[in-house]
């Protein structure tokens, strides 16, 4: 634990506070605190907004006489002042926890001294220097394995190191023991494992971003109120890829636009969409909304996440058409400067999401409702195939893989779609 | 801490089921090292601890091994010196030495330190049982063992059957009668023999080799490997076997017995056939776990390579069933099992101990001695390990040169390569198996160059070749 997000603040600067009226909201990974003042006067400053994150051990506000400064409290100065509790004569600062135990839940460590392994609480730290215990070689049991006070108090002392053991951990402090196996119990050069870099943060906490909430939600929603289960079905590639083949070529002299493989299968999916409308439909709870025209979303992994971006009426677009709307589309969502209405899953009647460009054999996509239908497109594999008189030969079989909710459409209707996605797959023109 | 008050009697036995009310915390089968002094520890402990022992208690070790051999030896050691008392400006005539006189004082040590054991026992209320116990099941109710018509009931069982010697099947071994000796006849002789062939040069074969030596016996090793004292050092091994032949041992290395007619044994060597003669012929070529006679296989214990199979708190695989010693087969040696039968009472009794193999201390007593610990040098190449060796002659200590006359021997420090710690000490040398704990002490502590080089030795002793050696890397 590193830091905590302040949530809400509830007194300003310049406010009167009394002892333990509630200064501000914090929230960790665990809970919300309500840090109380301390002491009783002004708000002399408060030196972060909602919604920051503060690292632990910052002065967050300053409680003082009328008058006072705060300046030397202030986090970044020279000559920060931490925790002058119990000093009323000079004013008070209030930190972002200090030791809280385990029963907050949130040991904080804050700055881990250079040469000392394991993970654990100050307080903890502390109980050892005072008695001279070494940390390593203690189970912590504390939050992830985090050494608490209990762990060093049980000890019952020092965990004796070999000389060996010691000069290894010197030249490695990242080394640490769960147990001694040698004389006494003691830790022996054997026992040492390596553990995470030393003062490297056991975790961090930093809140969601709007767009990670809103993909988690819709996510989650769908799984949670749709009644989805996945087909896998596969089409023969040898037409698209040799399709793919020509346009690269065509390519070569400029007589024809980037047509990729994606494009080719989203044409054929459109196509069989216009043959199945009960799968270019939203599921309304207690009715069914079915669109006159193919409004098609494909999933874009971006940095900041997945995007979902609609072409809408891609029924009426030629395939090269198509392919330069998607390109444009991907382009925006990377660049961040797609329009929000073209994200919205309501605006799209159907959506194609395609992993096998990263190998996906196989996969669940899972459903944008109030969509119906998802379809998941795999990596193209060889696979034996019968191609009469006899022979059997490697064919390329492109994997796809339709999630559709059950409540909207039933098995068989689904897998005839699919196996529609793949027939218009397989005769593919343009 | 609670106690029982057993009598010792075996008149005790004749009321059957008695103990079937008293249930025991811990039931020992076999009362040599490991035994022992588990039932020792248990007792001290509080646990009450029943002792089953159907020969004499202290095992192989006190009455027909480790402790009879050192005294007889000792003995020889003596006469030796005392042959070769001019060397240090002593004159001695007329010496000659009584062997059965030296048996005598052998008798003596044993039913000394016999009787010491037994005190011991009575002292830590266990209740030892003589007689073949045999186990019978294992119930909800603990494990049942019976010795003659008494049944017995114990929550943990620990085994330690020992070891016997192993007597290979050579054609005509058997029908050579009383001119074949192991090593229990080899204590129980009543002259010196003239001439003495020995099969196998392992640890018991050299000690015996050394004793008759000493005594003026005419002495050849057949050792089918290539080196005797296999798992010793082999610099060391090497060395010593020039030490012994220059004293008129005579050694057949990479040698196959083939046969034996009365006193002339037939061997095999470098595809040749070679006929010796002796008047006895002793065959210490190993010794094998025991592991039937005893019921083991009424409650499905594991074996592995003929010992119980055990784990590194010598658990066996069936619960509440421990092994200890040379039925697991691995070490057989006598402090190996001690400390085996510890770490069983340590964990029985709330602790939490591993046995651990790395610095188990090696020693032959011949004259010269020959101890070692830790891996040798063999062994850290073949585990490759990155290691360093430093050496040194045992004169480079003013006291070995002092007490040593015209001797020689090696002094030999491995250490890890990146660390400095002691990963194996060999020394050849007397009284090497005196000094060679410090060595354990050293490995089991795992200290390295830079702490051992801070420890002080008292000067002059032998010892301080070890400080030599850890100055001379």
């Amino acid at each position: 634990m590193e830091s905590c997000i302040i949530s809400e603040i509830r007194k300003k600067k310049g406010d009167k506070v009394t002892k333990g009226e509630i200064l501000f909201i914090y929230e960790t990974d665990k809970a919300t605190f309500e840090e109380e003042a301390p002491a009783n006067g002004i708000l002399l400053d408060f030196f972060f907004s909602e919604g920051d994150e503060v690292p632990v051990f910052t002065n967050v506000c300053v409680i003082g006489s009328e008058g006072e400064s705060a300046e030397e409290f202030r986090p970044g100065s020279d000559s920060v002042k931490q925790d002058s509790v119990n000093e009323t004569a000079k004013p008070e600062s209030v930190m972002t926890e200090a030791e809280t135990g385990i029963s907050s839940g949130s040991p904080f460590s804050s700055d881990i001294p250079a040469g000392i392994n394991s993970p654990a609480s100050p307080r903890a730290r502390m109980i050892a220097d005072k008695s001279g215990d070494s940390l390593s070689g203690l189970k912590g049991t504390g939050p992830g394995g985090r050494i608490i006070e209990r762990d060093v108090r049980s000890a019952g002392g020092r965990v004796k190191h070999t000389p060996l053991a010691r000069k290894l951990i010197r030249e490695n402090p990242s080394l640490h023991a769960n147990s001694g196996t040698g004389l006494a119990g003691s830790v022996r050069g054997l026992d040492l494992i390596l553990d995470q870099q030393p003062g490297a943060e056991e975790f961090r906490i930093k809140p969601l971003t709007n767009m990670r909430k809103l993909i988690a939600k819709a996510m989650y929603g769908s799984l949670q109120n749709s009644a989805q289960l996945t087909h896998h079905l596969g089409a023969d590639a040898r037409r698209i890829t040799e399709l793919r083949r020509k346009v690269k070529k065509a390519m070569e002299s400029g007589s024809s636009s980037d047509i990729t493989l994606n494009d080719m299968i989203c044409f054929g999916t459109i196509k069989a969409l216009k043959e199945y409308p009960q799968v270019n439909a939203h599921f309304m709870g207690d009715s069914m909304k079915y669109f006159s025209g193919v409004h098609l979303a494909v999933a874009v992994d971006t940095d900041r996440g997945l995007m979902v971006p609609v072409v809408r009426n891609a029924d009426a677009l030629s395939i090269t058409e198509l392919s330069a709307n998607i390109k444009e589309l991907v382009s925006a969502c990377r660049k961040g400067s797609i329009d929000p209405d073209l994200l919205s899953a309501e605006a799209a009647s159907f959506t194609v999401s395609n992993l096998g460009s990263y190998g996906v054999e196989i996969f669940t996509p899972v459903i944008n409702l109030p969509q119906v239908a998802i379809l998941g497109v795999n990596t193209i594999v060889l696979r034996p195939k019968d191609l009469g008189e006899g022979i059997i030969g490697f064919v390329p079989y492109l994997g796809l893989s339709l999630t559709y909710d059950h409540r909207a459409i039933d098995g068989g209707e689904a897998t005839r779609f699919l196996k529609r996605i793949a027939t218009e797959i397989e005769n593919l023109e343009f | 801490m609670k106690t029982w008050n057993f009598r010792f009697e075996n008149e005790i036995l004749r009321n059957k089921n008695i103990y079937m009310e008293n249930k025991f915390d811990l039931a020992i089968l076999g009362g040599g090292p490991a035994g022992y002094v588990a039932a020792e520890r248990a007792g001290d402990r509080g646990l009450k601890v029943v002792l089953f022992e159907k020969s004499d208690i202290g095992g192989i070790c006190l009455n027909e091994g480790c402790i009879p051999t050192k005294t007889l030896l000792y003995s020889a050691k003596l006469y030796h010196n005392a042959l070769n008392a001019g060397r240090y400006g002593v004159s001695a005539e007329g010496i000659t030495f009584d062997f059965q006189k030296m048996m005598a004082r052998k008798n003596k040590v044993v039913k000394k330190l016999v009787l010491g054991v037994a005190a011991k026992m009575k002292q830590n209320n266990v209740l030892v049982v003589k007689g073949e116990a045999y186990i019978e099941n294992r119930t909800a109710n603990g494990i049942r063992i019976r010795v003659d018509e008494t049944e017995f009931l114990a929550v943990n069982l620990l085994i330690c059957t020992g070891s016997e010697t192993f007597v290979p099947k050579i054609p005509g071994l058997e029908a050579s009668g009383d001119i074949i000796l192991t090593s229990r006849e080899a204590l129980t002789l009543s002259e010196v023999p003239d001439s003495l062939i020995i099969i196998g040069g392992g640890v018991i074969g050299i000690e015996f080799a050394s004793l008759f030596n000493s005594l003026g016996s005419k002495v050849m090793v057949i050792e089918m490997l290539d080196e005797i004292l296999p798992g010793m050092d082999r610099e060391l091994t090497t060395m010593a076997r020039e030490i012994f032949s220059k004293k008129g041992i005579e050694f057949n290395l990479s040698s196959q017995i083939t046969r034996v007619n009365g006193n002339e044994a037939i061997f095999e060597k470098d595809g040749k056939s070679f006929s010796v003669k002796a008047d006895k012929i002793l065959v210490s070529v190993g010794r094998v776990p025991v592991t039937i006679g005893f019921g083991l296989e009424n409650i499905g214990v594991e074996l592995i390579r003929g010992g119980i199979k055990v784990n590194d708190r010598m658990r066996t695989n069936i619960p509440n069933v421990f092994a200890a010693g040379d039925v697991t087969g691995f070490s057989m040696l006598a402090h190996t099992a001690s400390r085996e039968g510890e770490v069983v009472v340590n964990n029985l009794t709330g602790g939490n101990d591993r046995m651990r193999y790395n610095a188990v201390p090696g020693v032959v007593y011949s004259n010269p001695e020959i101890s070692g610990t830790g891996l040798t040098e063999e062994a850290a190449r073949e585990k490759k390990i990155d290691y360093r060796v430093a050496k040194l002659p045992m004169t480079f200590a003013g006291r070995f040169i002092a007490e040593n006359e015209g001797e020689t021997g090696l002094c030999k420090v491995i250490v890890g390569a990146r660390n400095q710690e002691v990963l194996g000490v060999h020394i050849l040398g007397n009284p090497s198996s005196e000094l060679i704990y410090g060595a354990c002490m050293a490995i089991e502590a795992e200290m390295t160059l830079s702490e051992l080089r801070e420890i002080i030795f008292p000067h002059p002793t032998v010892s301080e070749i070890l400080r030599e050696t850890f100055f001379a890397f």
